[in-house]
């Protein structure tokens, strides 16, 4: 093992607002670090800037000129004399920049190094690093498809999708379900290519159907150690947006999970990565998976996680950043010791595509008792600025098992009330009335499902 | 509660020059205040214009090796230099908004300022 070098904090600036900046001052609170928190003018009565030791103002309330501010940032910690940034998630977390800029400023950045940000933060980087790890990734023609491009689908195995090779936001995009209809999704996909980008080359990728979004926690020291945790299935999500997420995964059966963790490792270990992150599956429901990509920070979701091992993630992130080594054995780490699931409570209107409702919280009263957990930065009376994202609290619901877990959470939020703006409270009760999702049987398509069948019922009354 | 007293006492309290009217009995206890009783609001207007810190740093009354000094009192015209604030990578310029005389000055030469912090107030 290399030589370890410990330097303990003394100050931490979190760089970041909302609940994520209060999840991080408790643990700092916790450890005897002092915390200061940075703020926009519209933040000024966010309970942030209440619960930090200190708290700075940065810039005026859009995010570009504060939250995502590097030079007012790195200068807010300069001042206050933070020896470290911790960048939550959302914002700068996963900006190389911002890491390189805190680093230069002589504090350390709580997160991975600015390297391996850049290197996982690109896909294609990021893949050709997963297969040099031996981690499976989505089956494709590796490049331009020429004229044998038939046997090269075939080899891939259908169904495939067909990509523009100059493409993107989803233009010259052609599922093909069957080698049959290959020759005539091939001519439209070039032709539509072509139209759209200048460039008739395209390339094959394997489609995988109703995937379910698999994702592995993993903690990686400087030393090389890494352990990776049970994984958590977000295929509760609708355009990309996770709305709900469980731990351990209903579909995931414990040989599996031994796989999705070793593929896990695997990959972390050979991207030198250090910190905390997370390695994204899409899992096929022959339970075969593929990596995705890495999230080179902490994740929302990670109360999930914390629940289910019994760790305090952003401890251990700033323990791994302090110089120490990891303690926690992969056994541990991937103990399973309870079902956990996270509802995202967002102040939208579910029943208005979502469209996100800022205003003044008139009553605040978040569920409680056994097993419950509610990271939130409301509070009665606070009014919820329109600059930044809608999410208002983290309901987090332990149990022992699954089927307890849906009962609990039925309770935790039937006793959750908010007024003064709408909340996705109501939709987390119809999920949870939801047939699949109760049998277990999710895919990232189920909520678009869900909503598809709701807006029948109401067009037939 | 008799409200013919309360009547009775209000129609009194107005012939006299008394403000204020408390009276307690037993568990009883009638007080009753005149508009004269209340306190007269406060209205204050500020004439000032104030000019904040455009971002946060460490303010500094002129560049390195220049000398700028500013004195209450002294008149202004807009756009004078008010001294810069000087960030992580950046340095902002500080001018005067408005033309006037210089009443406060609340910066201090190498302090440093938050966003939005008022660093002088001018007199238009």
């Amino acid at each position: 093992m290399a030589h370890v070098t410990i330097t303990p904090f003394k100050k931490v600036l979190i760089a970041n607002r909302g609940e994520i900046a209060l999840r991080v001052i408790r643990t700092l609170k916790e450890m005897g670090i002092k915390s200061v928190a940075i703020y926009s003018e519209a933040d000024r009565s966010s309970l942030h800037v209440r619960m930090a030791d200190e708290a700075v103002c940065i810039g005026a309330a859009p995010s570009s000129m504060s939250y995502l501010n590097i030079d007012a940032i790195v200068t807010a910690g300069k001042i206050t004399g933070a020896d470290a940034v911790h960048p939550g998630y959302g914002f700068l977390s996963e900006n190389a920049d911002f890491a390189d800029a805190v680093t230069k400023a002589g504090m350390v950045f709580i997160g991975p190094t600015a390297e391996a940000i850049n290197l996982l933060g690109v896909k294609s980087t990021a893949r050709e690093i997963a297969v040099k790890g031996g981690v499976a990734i989505t089956p494709g023609s590796d490049g331009v498809v020429g004229k044998n491009f038939r046997e090269v689908a075939k080899k891939i195995g259908y169904p495939i999708m067909i990509k523009a090779s100059l493409g993107g936001g989803g233009k010259g995009m052609r599922a093909c379900m069957e080698e049959k209809d290959l020759e005539r999704m091939m001519k439209t996909a070039q032709a539509e290519a072509k139209a759209n980008f200048g460039d008739d080359r395209v390339y094959f990728e394997k489609l995988v159907l109703n995937p379910r979004h698999i994702e592995v926690q993993v903690a990686a020291d400087n030393y090389g150690n890494a352990v990776a945790f049970a994984e958590r299935d977000c295929s509760m999500q609708r355009r990309h947006q996770k709305l709900l997420e469980e731990s351990p995964s209903p579909f995931v059966t414990p040989a599996v999970r031994k796989k999705l963790q070793e593929a896990a490792v695997k990959l972390v270990k050979a991207a030198k990565y250090r910190g905390v992150g997370t390695v994204e599956f899409l899992m096929a429901p022959t339970k075969e998976f593929y990596f995705m990509e890495v999230n080179t920070r902490l994740q929302v979701e990670h109360p999930v996680t914390e629940a289910v091992c019994g760790q305090d993630l952003v401890k251990m992130q700033i323990e791994i950043a302090q110089g120490q080594p990891l303690t926690l054995t992969q056994a541990e780490a991937g103990a399973v010791r309870c079902h956990a699931v996270e509802h995202r409570i967002n102040a939208e209107d579910s029943d208005r595509n979502f469209t996100p409702c800022p205003g003044t919280i008139e009553e605040w009263i978040p569920s409680g008792g056994l097993g419950i957990r509610v990271d939130s930065h409301m509070y009665t009376g606070y009014t919820i600025p329109s600059y930044y994202d809608s999410l208002i609290a983290k309901l987090i619901v332990t149990a022992p098992d699954r089927e307890k877990l849906l009962a609990r959470s039925r309770r935790a939020l039937g006793e959750f009330v908010v007024s003064g703006v709408k909340t996705t409270i109501p939709f987390h009760q119809k999920i949870l009335a939801q047939a699949d999702f109760i049998a277990g049987n999710t895919d990232t398509g189920l909520i678009e499902r869900m909503l598809a069948a709701e807006k029948k019922d109401e067009g037939e009354k | 509660m008799d409200t013919k007293l309360v009547t009775d006492i209000t129609r009194w309290l107005k012939t006299t020059d008394l403000a204020e009217f408390c009276y307690q009995k037993d568990h009883n206890c009638i007080e009753i205040k005149t508009r004269d009783a209340l306190p007269a609001p406060v209205v204050s207007e500020c004439h000032l214009t104030a000019v904040t810190a455009p971002a946060i740093g460490f303010y500094h009354a002129a560049q390195k090796g220049k000398n700028l000094v500013l004195k209450e009192g002294q008149v202004l015209k807009e756009g004078d230099a008010l001294g810069l604030i000087e960030s992580a990578a950046k340095k902002h310029t500080l001018t005067a908004p408005v033309a006037g005389t210089l009443r406060i000055i609340s910066a201090e030469d190498g302090k440093p300022v938050e966003f939005g912090q008022p660093l002088f107030f001018i007199e238009p």
